[in-house]
C-alpha cells in the first residue's frame, strides 16, 4: 500500500489496530502479497475505515481469521479488514435462545459459552469450530446438518453491518419472527462481504441434543453406499444430518440422529429396517468428533470444488467425480452437493477443471472452485448464475456498496 | 369515486385473460376492496385473474406501460392491508393460478402456482408421506402466493420455521413484465446473493411469484397435544419460558387468554374450556413416537411448577381437534362480542412475555378497550386483539392510540412490530419504531431494484414522509366511507 494511504490511516485509527500478522493462506488466496491487515475495534471505527476507503478508491477485502478465505483478485491498492477484534459476546439470554455476538468470536468460544447452559448452534461446515460468527454468517454455510436445523440462513435473526460507502445498518432484532420491512438480511447472509461487511449478528440457538448418535456404514467404494444413504434421505424418519465420505483408501456413509434416548433408538431401528443394513454406533463425543472432522480433512489441499444437482443425483455426481484419481469426497446427501478436494499433482488443472464443469453441468449440476492454486484463474471455473440473478444482485450490489470497494466474490 | 380504466386497456387485458377474467363492474369491484383487514377500504379500478406466468407477464407489461399501478392479490386473507388498492390500482389476483404443477417424492419438493390454497398442498403430498410445514391459521383458505409475499407463519412455525425457509426457489414477473427465475435446490446457492430470500416476504412490493418450488417434510410419526389451563395469562407465559429453557422442543405452543376463552365458550365453537381460566396453553409435540410421552411429561411437569390448575392431554385424534378448537377458532368467536376487531401482531423476546402481557392489559384498562390476547407464545409472536365498533369516532380513536401504545411496549421489550402479518398498509408508520431513516432507505434502495418506478404495490410495507401528521383513524374513515 502506498506510504501516504499508511500515514492516513494511521491518523484515522488506534495503534490497536495495527500490527496483526498475515494468515500464512491469504497470499495465496489473495494472489497477491498482503502487507497489512486492519483490525478495527468497533463498528463505529469499521464504519470511518469505509468511508475512508470509499473516499479513496481503496479496495477492502474483509476477512475473520483469513483460515477459510477462497480465492480472489483484489487490485491495487487494497486492505484487508480482520474481523478479529470485534470478539465480544453481546447479549445471550438463554431462556430466549438467542444470541447475540461480535463478528470476529470465533465459533468454538461461542460453544463453550453456549454448552453451559446446554445449548448449541447446529451448523457444521468443514473446520466450523475455528471460523469466526461472522465468517459463518458471511459465507452462508451450514454444513450437513441444515437437513435437521435448517439452514443458517433462517436463523440469523439480526446483524449490523457497515456498507461500503460507511454507512452503518442494523437489521433485523432479536426476536425470532420479524416480518417488519423488506427482508435486506437475507441476501446479507451469503454474501461473503460483496455487499457489506458483518460486525455483529444475532442468531437463534438450540437446545443440546440429549444423544447426538453417528451411525457409520463404511464401504471400499463410495457408489456401494449411495443406495443405502438415498432411500435414508427418502425414508419417513428424517436424521439430522446424512453425509459420505470417500478417500482413497475408505468410503464412509455417515448419519446423526439427534433426540432423546428412546427415540434416537427407535430412530435408528426404523432406519435399518428401512435400509436393511446394521450400522455402526459411535455415541462418544471423542470418536465422533474425529469422524466428523475429517469431513474437512482434505482443507488444506489447494484445489477443491464444490458441486450440486438435485438430491436425486447424488449418485451421478459422486461419479464424475470419482473419475479424479485420489479425489477426496465429502457428500451432503440431502443437499445433493458435493466437496471434492483433489490432488495437486494433477496432470492438467485446467483441463481437469473444465472437464469436470462440462461433465457436472451436463448431468443439470452446477460447480464452483473453492480452492485453486494461484497460477489458475479462479472465477473460470464456476457455473454463472443465470442472467437475470446477476443483474439483480448487481444492482444490490450498487446500493450496498456504491464505490464498489469491497471485494466479497472474487 | 375511483377512476375506471380506458377502454383500451380493459379490452387488450380481455385480449390476454379473456372477457370474463377482467373485472371492472363496480358491484363485483366490492369484493376486492379490502383485505383481512376490512378497517381499510377501497375498490380497485379493475380486477385482472390470470391463469399463467405468461398472461401475468403480458398483463404486467401491458399495465406498467400504461403507467398503472399492479396490486397483487392470493385469497385476500392478509391481516395487514396488503393487498389494498391504491387510488390508480389494478388488482391482480393469482385464484386461477391454482394448479400444483409438480410433486418430486424424491427430492421431497413440489412446484406449485400462487394461488394454490396452503392447506391443498398438504393434502396432494400426503399420500406420498409428505406434507407442506407453515400452517398460518387461514391455511384452508390463504394461499401459498401470499404466504410467499407475507412470508407467513404459523402454529407449527415455532419448530419448522416460517415461509422463507421452504421456498428454495421461484419464478417471478418483475417490473414491465419480466419473467425471472431466482434460485432452485439442484443450483450452486452461493453463485449469487439469497435472491429468493429477499423476495419471500416482500409484500407484493417487488413483482409476483408464479411459481414456487417448496421444500417438503415427511410426515411425523405421531404427536401429543396437551392444554395447561392457568389463572392466569402471566403464569402460562411463565410456564412456556420454562418449557422453552427446560431444552424442549415443542412443535407449537399457544396461549389462549382469559376473555378470548370467555368469548369461544359463549360461541358455536365452544370448546369447554373453563370459563374461570385466565389461560389456556396449548402445547403440541410431534416426532418419533417413542419419545413424545417423554416430552409430554416434561413439559406437565413445567405447566404444574408454573401453577397450571390442570394439565389435559389428547386421547385420541378428536380429543386433538377439541383441544386445538379455542385456539384455531378464537378469532370467528370474537365477532360475537365486538363488532370490529384489530388484529395487532408483534414479537417479543420470549423471556419478555410475562410483562409485555401485563403492560398490554395495563393499556387495555387505561383506554377502556377490551383486548383479548391469542398468540404463538413458544416464539413470543403476540396478537393482542383489539375489540370495537368503528361506528364509534371516539373508540376509534382510542384504538388507534391503544395499538401504538402496544408496539412501543413491544419495541421497548426488545421485540418488533410485526412477527407474521407483515407490516402492508396498516403498520407503514409503525416502522420508525424499529428502523432508522438508514435502514428504510436501505429497504427502499431494495425495492428499486426490482421495481425501479415503483409499479408494484406502491404505497406499502415503508412509510411515507409526506403522510406524517395523519393519522390511521382519520385514513380508516377516509378510505372506509
Amino acid at each position: 500500500m502506498r506510504v501516504d494511504l499508511t500515514d492516513s490511516l494511521s491518523s484515522l485509527l488506534p495503534k490497536e489496530a495495527f500490527g496483526f500478522s498475515v494468515p500464512s493462506s491469504l497470499p495465496a488466496a489473495l494472489r497477491t502479497d498482503v502487507e497489512t491487515i486492519i483490525a478495527p475495534g468497533s463498528v463505529e471505527e469499521v464504519a470511518m475505515l469505509l468511508q475512508w476507503a470509499s473516499e479513496r478508491g481503496v479496495g477492502v477485502v474483509p476477512i475473520g481469521t483469513g483460515g477459510h478465505t477462497y480465492p480472489r483478485c483484489p487490485s491495487d491498492p487494497f486492505i484487508v479488514l480482520t474481523t478479529s477484534r470485534l470478539n465480544e459476546i453481546q447479549h445471550y439470554e438463554p431462556a430466549d435462545l438467542t444470541m447475540t455476538a461480535g463478528a470476529g468470536v470465533l465459533i468454538r468460544d461461542l460453544a463453550t459459552e453456549m454448552a453451559i447452559h446446554g445449548q448449541w448452534l447446529p451448523f457444521d461446515p468443514p473446520d466450523v469450530r475455528n471460523r469466526t460468527l461472522g465468517g459463518l454468517v458471511a459465507t452462508g454455510l451450514s454444513g450437513p446438518l441444515w437437513a435437521g436445523y435448517g439452514q443458517l440462513r433462517n436463523h440469523v435473526l439480526g446483524a449490523t453491518i457497515v456498507c461500503g460507502d460507511g454507512q452503518t445498518l442494523r437489521l433485523g432484532g432479536k426476536v425470532v419472527k420479524n416480518v417488519a420491512g423488506f427482508d435486506i438480511l437475507k441476501p446479507m447472509v451469503g454474501s461473503r462481504g460483496e455487499l457489506a461487511i458483518i460486525t455483529s449478528a444475532t442468531v437463534r440457538i438450540f437446545p443440546l441434543p440429549v444423544v447426538d448418535r453417528l451411525l457409520v456404514l463404511e464401504a471400499a467404494d463410495i457408489s456401494e453406499l449411495v443406495p443405502t444413504a438415498r432411500a435414508i434421505a427418502t425414508a419417513p424418519i428424517m436424521p439430522a444430518s446424512v453425509s459420505l465420505r470417500a478417500t482413497s483408501n475408505r468410503s464412509r456413509l455417515l448419519v446423526r440422529l439427534h433426540g432423546a434416548q428412546v427415540s434416537v433408538d427407535s430412530d435408528q431401528k426404523s432406519l435399518e429396517k428401512h435400509t436393511s443394513v446394521s450400522f455402526e454406533v459411535r455415541d462418544s463425543p471423542e470418536d465422533q468428533s474425529l469422524m466428523l472432522e475429517e469431513r474437512g480433512g482434505g482443507m488444506n489441499t489447494e484445489l477443491a470444488v464444490r458441486v450440486w444437482a438435485l438430491p436425486s443425483r447424488i449418485d451421478a455426481l459422486l461419479d464424475v467425480l470419482k473419475q479424479v484419481p485420489g479425489a477426496s469426497l465429502n457428500a451432503d446427501v440431502y443437499g445433493g452437493s458435493v466437496r471434492a478436494y483433489l490432488p495437486e499433482q494433477i496432470s492438467d488443472i485446467e483441463s481437469s477443471l473444465t472437464g469436470l464443469q462440462k461433465d457436472i453441468e451436463e448431468l443439470g449440476g452446477t460447480m464452483r472452485a473453492l480452492q485453486i492454486p494461484a497460477e489458475v484463474n479462479a472465477s473460470a471455473y464456476f457455473t454463472k448464475p443465470l442472467a437475470d440473478e446477476g443483474e439483480l444482485a448487481s444492482g444490490l450490489k450498487r446500493a450496498f456498496d456504491p464505490q464498489s470497494i469491497l471485494w466479497g466474490i472474487g | 369515486m375511483t377512476r375506471p380504466l380506458p377502454s383500451t386497456v380493459v379490452s387488450d387485458l380481455a385480449e390476454i385473460v379473456g372477457h370474463e377474467h377482467v373485472i371492472t363492474d363496480p358491484e363485483r369491484l366490492l369484493v376486492y376492496e379490502s383485505d383481512g383487514l376490512t378497517a381499510y377500504r377501497r375498490p380497485p379500478r379493475a380486477v385482472v385473474l390470470p391463469s399463467s406466468t405468461e398472461e401475468i407477464s403480458a398483463v404486467v407489461e401491458l399495465l406498467h406501460s400504461n403507467g398503472i399501478e399492479v396490486i397483487p392479490r392470493g385469497a385476500g386473507t392478509g391481516l395487514s392491508g396488503g393487498a389494498l388498492t391504491t387510488p390508480e390500482g389494478v388488482i391482480v389476483g393469482t385464484a386461477r393460478m391454482n394448479r400444483i404443477l409438480k410433486i418430486d417424492v424424491e427430492n421431497r419438493l413440489a412446484i406449485a402456482q400462487p394461488g394454490v390454497i396452503n392447506a391443498r398442498l398438504t393434502e396432494a403430498t400426503n399420500p406420498y408421506g409428505l406434507y407442506y410445514a407453515p400452517d398460518p391459521s387461514s391455511q384452508s383458505t390463504c394461499t401459498l402466493g401470499g404466504n410467499v409475499a407475507e412470508n407467513s407463519g404459523g402454529p407449527h412455525c415455532l419448530k419448522y420455521g416460517v415461509t422463507a425457509r421452504y421456498v428454495t426457489g421461484l419464478t417471478v414477473v418483475l417490473a414491465g413484465g419480466r419473467i425471472v427465475q431466482l434460485g432452485g435446490v439442484g443450483r450452486d446457492p452461493y453463485s449469487t446473493l439469497d435472491l429468493v430470500g429477499l423476495f419471500v416476504g416482500s409484500e407484493g412490493c417487488f413483482g409476483i411469484a408464479t411459481e414456487i418450488e417448496i421444500r417438503l417434510l415427511p410426515i411425523t410419526e405421531g404427536v401429543r397435544t396437551l392444554l395447561g389451563i392457568f389463572e392466569s395469562v402471566e403464569s402460562a407465559g411463565r410456564a412456556v419460558t420454562k418449557i422453552m429453557a427446560s431444552g424442549l422442543m415443542p412443535a407449537a405452543v399457544e396461549i389462549v387468554d382469559g376473555p378470548t376463552i370467555e368469548a369461544v365458550e359463549a360461541s358455536v365453537f365452544a370448546a369447554g374450556y373453563p370459563l374461570e381460566a385466565g389461560a389456556a396453553l396449548v402445547i403440541e409435540f410431534d416426532g418419533t413416537e417413542a419419545g413424545l410421552d417423554l416430552d409430554a411429561d416434561r413439559a406437565e411437569k413445567c405447566c404444574l411448577e408454573e401453577g397450571a390448575i390442570e394439565v389435559q392431554r389428547a386421547t385420541d385424534p378428536e380429543h386433538r381437534v377439541k383441544l386445538w378448537r379455542a385456539r384455531k377458532k378464537a378469532f370467528g368467536a370474537m365477532g360475537r362480542i365486538a363488532p370490529d376487531l384489530l388484529v395487532q401482531d408483534a414479537t417479543v423476546p420470549r423471556t419478555k412475555l410475562p410483562e409485555v402481557l401485563a403492560g398490554i392489559d395495563d393499556i387495555g384498562n387505561r383506554y377502556g378497550l377490551k383486548i383479548a390476547n391469542v398468540f404463538h407464545a413458544g416464539d413470543g409472536n403476540l396478537h393482542p386483539n383489539i375489540l370495537f365498533d368503528r361506528q364509534n369516532q371516539n373508540e376509534l380513536e382510542l384504538v388507534e392510540l391503544a395499538s401504538k401504545e402496544i408496539m412501543q411496549l413491544c419495541v421497548d421489550a426488545g421485540g418488533t412490530i410485526t412477527g407474521e402479518h407483515g407490516v402492508g398498509v396498516d403498520k407503514r408508520e409503525y416502522m420508525t419504531l424499529v428502523h432508522g431513516p438508514a435502514e428504510l432507505e436501505a429497504m427502499a434502495a431494495a425495492k428499486r431494484v426490482f421495481d425501479p418506478a415503483s409499479l408494484f404495490n406502491p404505497g406499502k410495507v415503508l412509510p411515507d414522509v409526506e403522510g406524517e401528521g395523519t393519522t390511521k383513524s382519520e385514513k380508516i374513515l377516509a378510505m372506509g366511507e
